[in-house]
């Protein structure tokens, strides 16, 4: 028993003592800096960017987004800054993929950086940005060029009534077939009875349990006539037509229309698992043109516009990319001449000729020299002109989960068509009820 | 291969130190046939999956989608690519640095802590221990953003020292409790010895634990090392140019010809050239795991 | 042996200047660690542990409440949380039992003597030097239905499983999921118990062979123990890293075919969801399970970290 306690561990409790607090008061003041305090500031309180400002405009534009695989932004803001002369734009690539590129957004725009004037949004990121007063209204912009704009296009940066992206291209399914060895697809049903008749002729989709199967789901959906909100908002998916398609994929798989291995593809794995020649269809975006033209099928395949459901009309999901200028940008002149800048007719006729992206202007689509580079080019304006944004939503992403997750659920066998239609319009419910 | 009959070195603290290192056989004169087998079949199963990477670089184009066994026309392209690629090259740097400052920081800092926990008197040990091993636990994906606001506010954002900082605090636990675990193994005597001859702690522990605890040591700066190599997501979220950015980013960043192309032939170049210093760094350590102690001295 | 008899250093007969002084070192010792890793982590794991006491909301921007525990017991009364509970504990189970046992093979293999263990010891941590997100891949090509190498290999052969969409199939995915872990950290298993078989001194086996005891049973009664702490270390490390698995669940197979782990929900709803407060606390509540299961790794199953952590001063 020491008598005289040693005085350090003491001295080490008040240092501890001391040092713990200076940690809880510095994590206080964090706090309340982050906590903010500052009143809410949604899609209402957003400013509007003005059409007029992009003649005057002048200093540097930065546009931040996803890795620039085919070198079209780079492109674009090359481009306008010659053109321009005025305005340097510059392009920052800020994510290695889309959900990557969507969390750095989200931590600049939470963190009210000034860093982009300009963010390359995926179509279905408008209403979730703009719910959060995080975009300017471009209502105002996108009305004065409405007249070179696919109305598609623009109705997928539509929240609340009003537009806060501009187009700047667009993506919609195309379907590959082996003419050799399979008839165009005219509907649905004749597409998977054809791919159904030979082993060989298998159809290819991508049925992973992601955002791609929502889109190859909502595909036939539209056409069959059905919808995952109706124009108030209410939740509409729970519908026969929801039950025939679910029915028509499952049993797709069961006769051998698609293979099991679906389930593993997402856009990759299906175009090469396609390019091995063991299957007669495929449904893809566009950039696979290019690709399949590159291997031994060169000769062999072509193109068509998704098919309708029988008795219904064509239809399709977009995909493509928006320009959304942010609340923070300081130079917001700037971005609206970039806008501009990429939406004229002639800037579009590159993006497809030179960047093999579809324009969202119906012009470039006829255009001689795109149809050189582009032979599809029809079929594709055809399939973008049939085609609905994806349900517009703040809380997209969980709407998204709750059809593909149940989706895959049926695809895959463990859940009944019955089960799974209950279940996603349960979880579409709650989720349009989050706080 | 014979069997070596283990020497007695002196009990003198500077030559025991400087004992010459021997290997310490398991008294095998040879190996039996079946081992062989299983040193084929670990072989094996560690290269496989390695072979398929190797032979998915040296495949470019279509041939990447026919499941080739071995490329029919098999090209060095994919490497050039990345080779000219300017930000790998500064991936690579930038990886280097915090690989080497980290892993090096960290064995300092943790054998001092690992010695004060396997040997000192100290209170709350066992607090201690857990509040190290919860920084360990924690989710990382959980303190991403606050840290990425944190580091803005702060200015590490898009730095390297930005990048060494988290991946030291995230390594120091691992190391910390590896070394502790093998400080623990050492023999007490070693020092009570040293104190005999009138070493202070810290002299003791330079002189007799340290050199006795290298297989601990290299074990320990190899797995720091890779694991430091090898993280993505505060990487990922701390740096957003190229001179900041390590190789697992850079990597993620290479293109393919659309936003949905993975571009699985440079992919896999450039996995393969990162592991070359991670081989180097292997085989300059090697040596020194199985080094062994001269624990002969002391039992006997 | 003439050191037995001095007493040992630290016996009450010592002063207290004695503990002192070394109380001191200790802390000047830890500090700089404890203090790297207070300054660093402290605040984030405050801030998180403070968001998931909170809920965001995701439609109005700016808007936020005060919940107090609710979003943990949501969570906890979610069937999807305790279905990622159960498959994550599965994983990890499965993973860690066979990464052990692997390991402790290999790190005996590697202990050998002979031409060329140089070469072997470097092939072997090859698997550990590669990107986690690259080896996902690699895996998921090599299970590719119909292309990918296993499953030509195993349609060549005849052999079950040829004609298995792997990722595809209920307990198939988790089967390639536990391979591709156990291929890619193994050799961290094995490194830790490599080093600790250099503990074990060689009179130590000479004196088992003189007493007549066979390999196995020098191994069972001799090695094994001796080998306690480094096979615990590495238990106590991969169980936790098994049991916040992400990556490869990821990008395998999204979660789908009863793959999906805490991790993956926490993302989920933190990233995906913006959920965060929801996802804070996914977040916290996988990070107390792991210490939970840590913690009585080291009570229950000792080691050289529960001797220190008992130690009285």
């Amino acid at each position: 028993m020491d008598l005289n306690r040693p005085a350090l561990p003491l001295q080490n409790k008040a240092r501890n003592r001391k040092a713990l607090a200076a940690t809880a008061i510095a994590a206080a003041l964090l706090l309340s800096a982050c906590g903010g305090g500052a009143a809410p500031q949604g899609a209402e309180q957003a400013a509007a960017a003005d059409p007029a400002s992009g003649a005057n405009a002048s200093g540097a534009v930065n546009i931040c987004g996803v890795k620039d695989a085919s070198g079209i932004y780079k492109g674009t803001a090359e481009a306008f800054t010659k053109a321009n002369g005025k305005v340097t734009a510059k392009y920052t690539e800020i994510g290695a993929t889309t959900d990557e590129a969507r969390t750095q957004i989200v931590q600049r725009l939470e963190g009210k950086s000034t860093e982009c004037d300009l963010f390359v949004t995926d179509v279905i990121w408008t209403s979730e940005f703009a719910s959060q007063g995080w975009l300017l209204d471009q209502t105002k912009l996108v009305e004065a060029n409405k007249d070179r704009l696919i109305p598609s296009t623009v109705e997928t940066t539509k929240y609340q009534d009003k537009y806060w992206g501009s187009p700047f291209f667009t993506n919609a399914g195309l379907i590959y077939y082996q003419k050799d060895k399979v008839a165009k697809p005219e509907s649905w049903q004749q597409l998977y009875a054809e791919a159904a008749k030979a082993p060989g002729n298998g159809y290819v989709y991508q049925g992973k349990q992601y955002e791609g199967l929502t889109v190859n789901f909502l595909e036939m959906l539209y056409s069959a006539g059905g919808e995952v909100l109706n124009d108030q908002g209410d939740v509409t998916i729970d519908s026969k037509e929801t039950r025939d398609v679910l029915n028509f994929m499952s049993d797709g798989l069961k006769n051998g229309s698609a293979d099991r291995a679906v389930l593993t593809y997402n856009e990759d794995p299906a175009r090469l698992a396609y390019e091995s020649g063991d299957f007669g269809y495929q449904r893809n975006w566009p950039h696979v043109y290019r690709l399949l033209n590159a291997t031994p099928l060169a000769s062999s395949f072509a193109v068509a516009p998704l098919p309708a459901w029988e008795g219904g009309k064509a239809s399709g999901v977009l995909g493509g990319w928006n320009l959304a200028i942010s609340a923070h940008s300081t130079n917001q002149a700037g971005a609206v001449a970039f806008i501009d800048f990429a939406t004229t007719p002639d800037w579009q006729k590159h993006v497809a000729m030179d960047y093999s992206q579809a324009p969202v202007n119906e012009a470039a689509y006829s255009d001689a020299a795109v149809l050189e580079k582009m032979p599809f080019a029809t079929e594709l304006l055809a399939s973008v002109k049939a085609a609905k944004p994806r349900p517009s939503s703040p809380v997209y992403p969980q709407i998204s989960q709750a059809i593909y997750k149940n989706v895959y659920a049926v695809l895959s066998g463990t859940a009944s068509t019955e089960e799974a239609v209950k279940k996603m319009a349960d979880e579409i419910t709650t989720a349009k009820a989050s706080f | 291969m014979s069997t070596l009959t283990a020497e007695r070195p002196t009990p003198e603290l500077a030559t025991r130190a400087k004992a010459p290192k021997r290997r310490r056989l398991r008294g095998e004169a040879k190996l039996h046939p079946m081992v062989w087998v299983f040193v084929v079949a670990v072989m094996g199963f560690s290269l496989i999956p390695f072979y398929w990477l190797v032979n998915t670089s040296l495949k470019k184009g279509s041939s990447l989608s026919q499941g080739e066994l071995f490329p029919s026309q098999p090209t060095l392209e994919n490497y050039l690519v990345v080779f000219q690629n300017p930000e790998f090259l500064l991936a690579l740097r930038n990886s280097v640095i915090i690989a080497v400052v980290t892993t090096t920081v960290a064995l300092v800092f943790a054998s001092f802590a690992a010695y004060a926990l396997a040997r000192l008197k100290m209170r709350r040990k066992a607090m201690i221990l857990t509040l190290i091993l919860s920084v360990t636990t924690f989710p990382a994906i959980a303190i991403a953003a606050p840290m990425f606001s944190i580091w803005r506010e702060i200015g590490l954002y898009d730095t390297l020292l930005g990048l060494i900082i988290p991946k030291l605090t995230f390594a120091l636990p691992l190391a910390i409790y590896t070394l502790t675990s093998f400080f623990k193994e050492i023999p007490r005597e070693l020092e009570e010895s040293a104190y005999m001859d009138g070493a202070t702690p810290f002299t003791a522990f330079r002189k007799v634990i340290l050199p006795l605890a290298v297989p601990g040591l290299a074990t320990t700066a190899i797995l720091v090392f890779i694991s430091v190599w090898n993280e993505f997501l505060l990487a990922v979220t701390l740096t957003t140019s190229p001179e900041a950015r390590p190789v697992p980013v850079a990597i993620a960043f290479f293109s393919g010809t659309s936003e949905f192309d993975q571009p699985l032939g440079t992919i896999s170049a450039a996995s393969v050239i990162i592991t070359v210093p991670l081989v180097i760094l292997v085989l300059l350590c090697q040596k020194r795991i199985v080094s062994g102690m001269t624990a002969g001295a002391v039992k006997g | 042996m003439a050191l037995r008899t001095i007493p040992p250093s630290r016996g009450p007969a010592k002063t207290s200047g004695r503990d002192r002084a070394e109380r001191k070192l200790a802390f000047r010792m830890t500090a700089p660690s404890l203090v790297i890793m207070a300054l660093v982590a402290a605040v984030p794991i405050g801030y998180a542990i403070w968001l998931s006491l909170n809920q965001y909301s995701v439609r109005t921007a700016g808007l936020s409440r005060f919940v107090g525990l609710e979003n943990y017991i949501n969570a906890l009364a979610s069937q999807e949380w305790w279905a990622a509970f159960g498959q994550t504990f599965l994983f990890a189970g499965l993973s860690v039992s066979l990464e052990l046992v692997l390991g402790t093979a290999m790190a005996l293999l590697l202990n050998l003597a002979f031409k060329g263990r140089a070469v072997l010891r470097t092939v072997v941590l090859l698997p550990y030097a590669i990107i986690t997100v690259v080896s996902a891949i690699t895996w998921q090509t090599m299970f590719q239905p119909n292309m990918g190498l296993v499953t030509n290999v195993l349609s060549t052969l005849g052999l079950p499983g040829g004609d298995v969409v792997w990722l595809g199939e209920h307990g198939y995915a988790m089967a390639v999921i536990v391979m591709a872990d156990v291929w890619k950290t193994t050799p961290f298993a094995a490194l830790i118990i490599l080093a600790g078989l250099q503990v074990i001194s060689a009179e130590t086996y000479e004196a088992a062979e003189l007493d007549g005891a066979s390999k196995w049973q020098t191994f069972v009664n001799i090695t094994l123990p001796l080998l306690r702490p480094a096979i615990v270390l590495a238990a106590i490390f991969r169980t936790m890293d098994a049991l916040r698995v992400f990556d490869l669940p990821f990008v395998l197979t999204r979660g789908a075919n009863g793959t999906e782990s805490m991790s993956m929900l926490a993302y989920t709803q933190l990233r995906e969801n913006r959920l965060v407060g929801e996802g804070s606390a996914l977040s916290i509540l996988t990070f107390l399970t792991v210490m939970v299961v840590s913690v009585i790794y080291v009570r229950f199953a000792g080691g050289n970290i529960r001797d220190v952590a008992k130690e009285e001063q």
